[in-house]
């Protein structure tokens, strides 16, 4: 159930792989199939970049079991550095996102490094007091954008030496965010196998065991911790640059309740569970929204329901109800020989 | 700006911190739980105490009334949804479960009440002493001499009565509580009930100084995370005087370094803190 390395399809790693490059090109072209408006666009793009936020936060709630609060400054982090130094320098988007991994690699570092021997919970409250902290500062030091934020931020330039891609609409901006998405996709594919990820789980697993190992828990804690952070900071890195606007707004708890749903509704430690999740919560918000104060009741309620009676995420309530099916049927089959 | 004067605002700032403080300590302290709600049932004991006063009329201690057996309830029902998780002791889907439903708590907060910043009326918050070139306002002397008040009385339950002992057992091992004939989950229930009671009357006292909005409460969050981790965690007397401590810190960093950046000092405290002594001030 939890799906780490799905060993049935290994058998075939040629047909396997022809899967895999369709589903990526159908998905490619998944805009375009729902009639290639604006909209259409817009909405995937989103989608996207907010998956890949939500990454950053499954690597540690999922692999090290661990729940980081503070992933929304991380988020805002990448948003902020984009914002500035193209607003300000005139620095293209390589730049930019390499200003946002630098400045999340750093801001974890420290904050993984403080919390290291603490308890558990220390970490997640410190976590979330650094988030409310950072919004204070971003909304109240004038330099990096105040309470007003930065606005104007021009389109995204990502220069290739021979020639430059602009991602000046939301049209231009889809395969910036779709390549982004599968970068990272591979990256968490390589975390689960990577010795760090197996470690990880080891420790959330069966702590003891790690010990008589002699894994360092707290060491790879804060690895775990700070590989996480650009995740999410290229995330806000590219959301700043499709909203054109940076504010203290991106400190909202609406990205961090996002994220921690996202990563519980399908169930935790499945490959394209936050992608889905985000897709399913996106598309509630978008498509059948109840207006602002009623959305964010929903995506609370879910967050709660889910972990509270189905702690295995939807894919668990499935598979709960697959079982009760079959054996449903073979006992039909039983009374009928 | 003078020193004797920041010193009263910083007991003044310190009481409150404390006063909202109090249920988290017990809260974590003695039943080893945690609630990241806590910010948003101070919003909501705040509005609660606001619609009892101008909507419905009622006088102050009323109002705080109202606003108590209101966030009593919000508290059950919590609990009773949560009761699975917390027998477990799976602190991590809490602390998430709990962020949820704070975020549940903002939405239909903002339905109910609106988006708009709303002024307790207090009569007591206008009432001003002045002593000399000193001043402060009886909601003030309220909240110090509520709170201390409030810190004497658990202090005593907790360590003198046998219903103290008995909350102390179930955080120890719920199980083994349970085979003394303990019912663990009423202690929980009790426990996480008088955390949102707490945070009510905190409110009720605390919130007549300065505007009220639904979105409010992660101020107030990190203020209890500093309180209670200073303290010592659990420590009633330690959280007090970190309280206190924490109030007198503010006042003099925010009247001669940064009103804007008070939050961001009293998390550099907690970081540095954390760095020393990771389990806190109190500990041995």
């Amino acid at each position: 159930m939890t799906a780490i390395g799905s060993s049935s399809s290994m058998a075939k790693p040629l047909l396997r792989a022809t899967g895999v490059v369709l589903l990526t090109a159908m998905a490619f072209l998944l805009p375009r199939l729902l009639g290639g408006t604006s909209i259409a666009y817009s909405t995937l793009t989103t989608i996207a970049i907010f998956a890949v936020m939500c990454y950053g936060v499954d690597i540690v709630l999922s692999y090290l079991g661990e729940v980081s609060l503070g992933h929304t400054l991380f988020w805002a982090a990448g948003g902020y550095a984009a914002a500035n130094l193209s607003v300000k320098y005139e620095l293209n988007g390589w730049a930019t996102a390499l200003a946002a991994i630098a400045i999340c690699i750093a801001a974890a570092t420290f904050l993984g490094a403080v919390t290291l021997r603490t308890r558990e919970f220390v970490f997640s409250l410190v976590t979330y007091a650094a988030a409310v902290v950072a919004y204070e500062i971003a909304f109240n030091w004038d330099a990096i954008g105040g309470s007003d934020g930065v606005v104007g931020i021009s389109a995204l330039t990502l220069p290739f030496g021979f020639a430059t891609y602009s991602g000046g609409t939301q049209e231009d901006l889809w395969p910036i965010a779709f390549i982004l998405l599968l970068l990272t996709l591979i990256f968490i594919a390589r975390f689960r196998r990577s010795r760090l990820g197996i470690t990880a789980l080891m420790v959330q697993m069966n702590p003891a065991l790690a010990t008589s190992l002699g894994i360092d828990q707290q060491k790879v804690r804060l690895a775990v911790f700070v590989i996480s952070a650009p995740v999410t900071g290229l995330a806000g890195w590219l959301y700043a640059y499709q909203r054109a606007y940076v504010g203290p707004d991106m400190f909202e708890t609406y990205f961090l309740v996002m994220m921690l749903t996202a990563v519980v509704l399908v169930g935790r430690r499945i490959l394209l569970g936050p992608l889905i999740g985000v897709g399913i919560l996106i598309t509630q918000q978008n498509l059948l929204s109840l207006g602002g104060d009623w959305n964010k009741i929903i995506l609370g309620s879910v967050l709660a329901v889910v972990l509270i009676f189905w702690p295995t995420g939807l894919v668990g309530l499935f598979s709960r109800f697959g079982k009760n099916a079959t054996s449903a049927v073979r006992e039909a089959a039983n009374k009928f020989k | 700006m003078n020193i004797t004067q920041q010193i009263v605002n910083g007991l003044v700032l310190g009481s409150g911190y404390a006063c909202i403080a109090l249920g988290w300590t017990i809260l974590l302290g003695v039943a080893r739980l945690v609630n990241f709600a806590h910010g948003q049932l101070y919003m909501l004991g705040a509005f609660v105490t606001w619609f009892a006063m101008t909507k419905a009329a009622l006088p102050y201690p009323l109002a705080i009334l109202a606003a108590i057996v209101t966030l009593a309830i919000v508290g059950v029902l919590m609990q009773s949804v949560m009761m699975g998780l917390v027998m477990t002791q799976n602190l991590t889907s809490l602390m998430i479960v709990t962020l949820g439903l704070g975020y549940v708590l903002q939405g239909g907060s903002a339905l109910l009440f609106g988006g708009n910043p709303q002024t307790l009326p207090g009569t007591l918050s206008r009432a001003k002493v002045d002593l000399g070139t000193l001043w402060f306002t009886w909601q003030d002397v309220l909240v110090l001499l509520a709170t201390f008040v409030l810190y004497a009385a658990v202090w005593l339950f907790t360590k003198k009565t046998r219903f103290g002992s008995i909350i102390r057992a179930v955080a120890e091992d719920p199980k083994l509580a349970e085979l003394f004939g303990i019912n663990a989950k009423v202690v929980y229930l009790l426990v996480f009930v008088f955390e949102c009671s707490a945070v009510a009357l905190g409110a009720a006292l605390v919130a007549p100084r300065s505007p009220i909005l639904t979105s409010m409460g992660f101020n107030e969050v990190i203020m209890t995370f500093v309180v209670v981790v200073l303290g010592g965690i659990g420590s009633i007397g330690g959280a007090l005087a970190a309280g206190l401590g924490l109030g007198l810190f503010i006042a003099f960093f925010g009247a001669f370094i940064a009103q804007a950046y008070t939050t961001a000092a009293a998390f550099a405290i907690l970081l540095t803190l954390l760095v020393i002594r990771p389990a806190g001030l109190a500990t041995k």
